[in-house]
């Protein structure tokens, strides 16, 4: 049910006309946004929509940002009836598809903010795509 | 009629909860994917946590108010907090609704007490939600009411690793007044969703249910 829906999700934002695009080489993003923090938590997970807009796969293989000591990219999956995180050790994008990370399914795990982040911050997140392309992508802090 | 109603309710495109009134009295909830209702709720056994102001929250505290309850863990960047944020919104929703929110409680349950302190988990459910509890018990107990519900969790605490792996069924669990497993929410949640069915749902059960 749960992959359904994002698959679903996946198709409807696909279809949907791109704005404000970080562009770059083809790979664009948008509606990148990063869940404000509950006091005293140390980790919190960021979310956007890739798109892959060149006929070639493209692999992203890891995300760093200045605001947080540690970026890993998790899928939350169900096993056994229960819900967990896996580490994703790398995504490949389809040629000429998108791909979205959004709550119960891929997201990049924040760990250890330098800041205390609140609704409307802004958090700069690097993606690092095989072949070496590093895409900037702003995310903002909502609640 | 009851064909009619739900064949309307699809070609409306969701899968809403809607009544069914016979006679002008009597109404039923249309079975969907989002809610499974148990037609003979099942009284739950005694179990006893400790909640976030650091009093006992045992099968008592269930009586007399819907429970929905969650089952989590605080160091869980992405489906906990999407719940919780959830379950604050449908919060307001019923809030909003004729009968109000007042014989309503919402309950996050954390699996894991290890790191759930009391205190800590004080801070990160009344940031949701003032009126949200946080309760934590040792894992016989955790496993007395998981068990009852059909719930499952597994803390992989692992020696040396500060963020070790959790995993919990994601389902939202409703309680009601007399204690009664009666109903569960099953994942993607939405709050109108479960809102609506549960607003419904109180107006069936009505005076039956306290």
């Amino acid at each position: 049910m749960r992959w359904r829906h994002a698959v679903f999700a996946g198709l409807i934002l696909a279809l949907t006309p791109i704005a404000a695009a970080t562009e770059e080489a083809g790979i664009s993003v948008r509606d990148a946004w990063v869940r404000e923090t509950p006091p005293g938590m140390a980790m919190t997970a960021g979310y956007m929509v890739l798109q892959n807009k060149t006929s070639r796969p493209q692999v992203l293989v890891a995300a760093s940002s200045s605001g947080f000591e540690t970026v890993m990219i998790h899928r939350t999956v169900v096993k056994q009836g229960m819900t967990g995180m896996e580490h994703a050790p790398q995504i490949e994008l389809l040629p000429n598809a998108s791909l979205l990370f959004g709550p119960g399914g891929y997201h990049l795990m924040l760990l250890n903010p330098k800041r205390t982040l609140r609704a409307g911050d802004r958090v700069d997140i690097a993606l690092e795509f095989r072949g070496g392309l590093v895409l900037p992508v702003a995310c903002e802090v909502r609640k | 009629m009851i064909a009619a109603v739900a064949l309307a309710a699809m070609l409306a495109g969701a899968w809403l909860a809607a009544t069914y009134r016979e006679n002008s009295s009597r109404a039923i909830l249309l079975p969907d994917q989002v809610m499974t209702l148990f037609p003979a709720p099942r009284p739950l056994a005694a179990f006893a946590f400790t909640d976030h102001e650091n009093r006992v929250f045992d099968l008592s505290r269930l009586k007399g108010k819907w429970s929905f309850l969650f089952f989590g863990y605080t160091h869980c960047p992405d489906i906990c907090p999407t719940t919780l944020a959830t379950l604050a919104r449908a919060h307001e929703n019923i809030a909003k609704s004729t009968a109000g929110a007042k014989d309503v409680q919402f309950v996050f349950i954390s699996v894991d007490p290890n790191r759930d302190t009391v205190g800590k988990l004080g801070q990160y459910v009344t940031y949701f939600d003032t009126s949200f509890l946080g309760v934590t018990g040792d894992d016989a107990q955790l496993g007395k009411l998981a068990a009852q519900l059909g719930a499952a969790y597994l803390v992989a605490i692992t020696p040396g690793m500060e963020n070790y792996p959790v995993y919990h069924t994601a389902a939202v669990f409703l309680v009601d007044p007399r204690a009664r497993y009666h109903a569960v929410f099953a994942p993607p949640l939405d709050a109108e969703g479960i809102s609506r069915r549960f607003e419904v749902l109180r107006e069936l059960e009505g005076p039956k249910a306290t």
